[in-house]
């Protein structure tokens, strides 16, 4: 008999499976056979008509057992570059945040939807690293350069 | 029926386990002997600590050390001699502990400190249909739930609640309250100076150089300088460049950090006196692990552990903890310490210090070491005097639900429910103070939960031999012939072991090939084995239950009586195909109904009952059919026929 954190997740996995957004991968890692429900590896596709499109952003979703009382992990690769994004890659998102926005009913699939919408809008408010944050409030041109170049560097699979 | 045992006769006639031996533990097993009970099994981990023997009071100065298990058992024996007391000193999560040993008691009874314990009995009891007496304590509140499946919600039919935990960008950047300051330096601080990876990445890094050597001790520095190095980073440089970040100070409502004053200047005396402090780190600067014992407020004469310090005094704490701990890591010869340990004084020195550096950071109230520690770790005082109340309410509660199972309510060991008696279990909470006169709160238990997904779907037993059925062989002739299922899905604890094809990757559907071929034993991640509950699901139908494994060789099966090789029993379930749904047409409001009640399931007691029953799966089964009282409205009615 399975837990909660896994009964949730397991229902999750049937509704993407159902309803999985175009360009959008979410899977639970797989390792020799067996798949772990609490580990997913998803890709987010930068958004049509933005500076983020073309790319395929991977990111990890790492949840615990009081999930879905408590929001998942989201980290994209080390040194991501995004004024919202940890240098460690983590997301800091109010969603994913349980003093804002995370309710235990929020879905895999508006998660990913909503880290996608922050790519292209950043909040100034809450910068998480400083090289992104910096370039983004003083240099533009050259904040949406380095943004272009990270686009290449993740094409699609 | 039988005249009505007295209680003490249904105490001696009962087989009770008992989970936790600590606080509640202690209280429960002597009024456990005290009651009548003399077969008793317990079971802890823990070995007895200083700090249990102010209120675990079967427990002396000179068993410390020593299981609590094992001595609760002599020292109840002393005055119980007669008792059968088998004492476990392991972990309820060992495999010996399995649904077999489980269903040899009456009743199991739970003592337990940590969720994840108390998870795992809960769904032990509900795969062994023994009834769980559930309790806590927490100070002057506690509680005692009855759960008894089919009957009352089980112990996770609502979701508890859980610590809060705080997000990243707020520990990090913008704290507010005291407890971010003191998780940002149990949590994050800490791990981040000593853990014994210096790989290990963390949340609190930077990306440019400067800013990442912030934290890592130079080639031949001091224990001390380190030490101050650190507290002007975090403290004044780290402050003033999120000061740097204007836009996130827009917002008035956003109160800005204050940098504190260089540590030369807010400590006069410098570094080393500080560190130091009266019986010295040591002397010479050679790291002589005989100093190390002491900690810094012994040092530097701080004996209030209840006074908040003066930044000075959080600053001196704060080098001079942070100095002994580098200098112990070094004697000790391990590297590191990765975790906060409340029992660690050092530690607890160190996070009370960097979190009162930081309240004056973010003009936050600044707590006491005391509370510090306390919050740290968690830790609420427990009173003895709750623990023994709710000892007291597990045994009342056992009484009942052991009445109930002998009267025969409970028949055969199995848990039936009884939707027309009322229900005579109780939730009771403790309380600190009185409401309506009373210290103890009585409740009507909660109904099970339906949508529960660890106690609300159906259950059905197969008994097979694990060696030689295949996944394959599973999903065909058993949930797709005989339980007329339509598109099973499979998920193991803690895999997945089959999907229908659509939505899936090239390698998934590959790999579901592969486990349809192999035997249940051989399956990935452990494989399937006796006792293993398989999730079976079925998303066109709307429908799931839990499906039992249960192991019989295949040396010890009778071709005659069971030419199939596998038997099914347990609640009877009907899987209602797409195609007859479509061909019923006009019943097809009624057939959708059934199909999205998953409750909607016969009882049936033995098994040419059971084979009658799953052959019609796939006809319509008439409600009129299962008598007068139908069991898929039986849990809300019964809800009414509880009232007393
Ligand atoms: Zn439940």
């Amino acid at each position: 008999m399975s837990g909660i954190a896994r009964g949730r997740l397991a229902e999750e996995r049937k509704v993407w499976r159902k309803d999985r957004p175009h360009g959008f991968v979410a899977r639970p890692e797989t390792v020799d056979g067996a798949v772990n429900l609490l580990r997913w590896e998803c890709s987010i596709p930068g958004r049509k008509d933005t500076l983020w499109a073309g790319g395929f952003y991977p990111l990890t979703m790492e949840f615990s057992e009081d999930y879905p009382s408590k929001p998942p992990k989201c980290k994209f690769p080390q040194g991501f570059f995004h004024p919202n994004i940890y240098p460690s890659g983590t997301v800091c998102l109010s969603i994913l945040n349980e003093d804002e926005g995370w309710r235990p009913s929020i879905t895999v699939k508006q998660i990913l939807m909503g880290i996608q919408d922050l790519l292209d809008s950043p909040n100034p408010a809450s910068p998480a690293q400083s090289e992104a944050y910096m370039l983004f409030t003083n240099d533009r041109a050259d904040y949406d350069r380095k943004v272009k170049e990270q686009s290449l560097r993740y094409p699609a699979l | 029926m039988a005249p009505e045992m007295s209680d003490v006769e249904l105490a001696k006639s009962s087989k009770v386990l008992m989970v936790g031996a600590g606080g509640i533990g202690c209280e429960l097993l002597k009024t456990l002997v005290l009651s009548g009970f003399e077969d008793i099994e317990m079971i802890d981990l823990d070995t007895i600590d200083v700090s249990n023997l102010n209120r675990q009071f079967l427990f002396r100065k000179r068993h410390v050390g020593m299981s609590k298990a094992k001595v609760a058992r002599e020292t109840v024996l002393k005055f119980r001699p007669d008792a059968r007391i088998v004492a476990h000193h392991g972990n309820v999560k060992d495999s010996s502990f399995d649904v077999d040993f489980v269903r040899t008691f009456d009743v199991v009874l739970n003592g337990l400190d940590n969720l994840e314990a108390r998870k795992h009995v809960n769904r032990l009891c509900l795969a062994a249909e023994v009834p769980l007496i559930e309790s806590g304590t927490t100070g002057y509140l506690g509680q005692v739930t009855a759960h008894v499946r089919g009957r009352t919600a089980c112990f996770e039919c609502n979701p508890k609640p859980v610590p809060k935990s705080h997000p990243i960008c707020t520990l990090r950047d913008t704290p507010d309250k005291p407890i971010h300051c003191v998780v940002y330096a149990a949590d994050l601080l800490f791990p981040r100076l000593f853990s014994a990876d210096p790989n290990a990445k963390s949340d609190l890094d930077e990306e440019d150089a400067v800013e990442l050597s912030a934290f890592t001790r130079s080639p031949g520095e001091s224990p001390e300088s380190f030490a101050v190095r650190v507290y002007d980073y975090v403290f004044r440089t780290k402050i003033e460049r999120l000061l740097a970040k204007e836009e996130m100070w827009a917002d008035e409502k956003r109160k800005k950090p204050t940098p504190l004053p260089a540590f030369t200047e807010l400590v006069p005396e410098g570094p080393t006196a500080a560190a130091h402090g009266t019986d010295g780190l040591n002397g010479d600067g050679n790291n002589s692990n005989n100093t190390m014992t002491s900690t810094a407020c012994k040092a530097l004469g701080l004996r209030d552990a209840h006074a908040a310090w003066t930044d000075a005094d959080a600053a001196r704490v704060f080098v001079s903890s942070f100095a002994r701990i580098v200098a112990r890591d070094e004697s000790d010869g391990n590297h590191g310490t990765d975790k906060f340990d409340k029992d660690d004084a050092l530690a607890v020195e160190f996070v009370a210090a960097t979190a009162a550096l930081r309240s004056a950071n973010y003009g936050i109230e600044r707590k006491s070491l005391f509370d510090a520690k306390g919050m740290a770790g968690n830790i609420v005082h427990a009173v003895a005097t709750t623990n023994a109340i709710v000892g007291g309410l597990i045994v009342i509660e056992a009484l009942k639900v052991l009445r109930q199972r002998k009267a025969g309510g409970d028949a055969g060991g199995v848990a039936t429910p009884v939707p027309c008696a009322p229900c005579p279990y109780r939730y009771t909470f403790v309380k600190q103070h009185k409401s309506n006169s009373r210290l103890l709160e009585p409740m009507e238990p909660d109904p099970p939960n339906k949508s529960c997904v660890v106690c609300g779907a159906a259950r059905v037993e197969l008994v097979c031999d694990v060696e030689s059925m295949t996944l394959g062989r599973l999903i065909d002739e058993v949930l797709k012939k005989k339980l007329g299922m339509n598109a099973p899905e499979v998920n193991a604890p803690e895999t997945i072991l089959y999907e229908q094809d659509d939505g899936l990757d090239d390698d998934e559907i590959e790999q579901y090939a592969k486990n349809c071929k192999s035997t249940l034993a051989n399956l990935p991640a452990g494989g399937v084995r006796h006792n293993t509950a398989l999730r079976v699901s079925d998303f066109t139908q709307k429908f799931e239950f839990d499906l039992i494994v249960t192991h019989r060789p295949g040396d010890e099966w009778d071709d005659e009586e069971d030419p199939d090789g596998y038997v099914l029993r347990g609640d009877s379930v009907s899987a209602e195909s797409n195609e007859n749904n479509a061909a019923n047409g006009e019943n097809n409001e009624e057939n959708g109904a059934v199909a999205e009640d998953v409750d909607d399931c016969l009882i049936v007691d033995d098994e040419d009952e059971i084979k009658a029953a799953t052959a019609t799966a796939g006809t319509k089964r008439k409600r009129d059919d299962d008598d007068d009282d139908n069991d898929g409205g039986g849990r809300g009615d019964a809800k009414e026929i509880r009232i007393e």
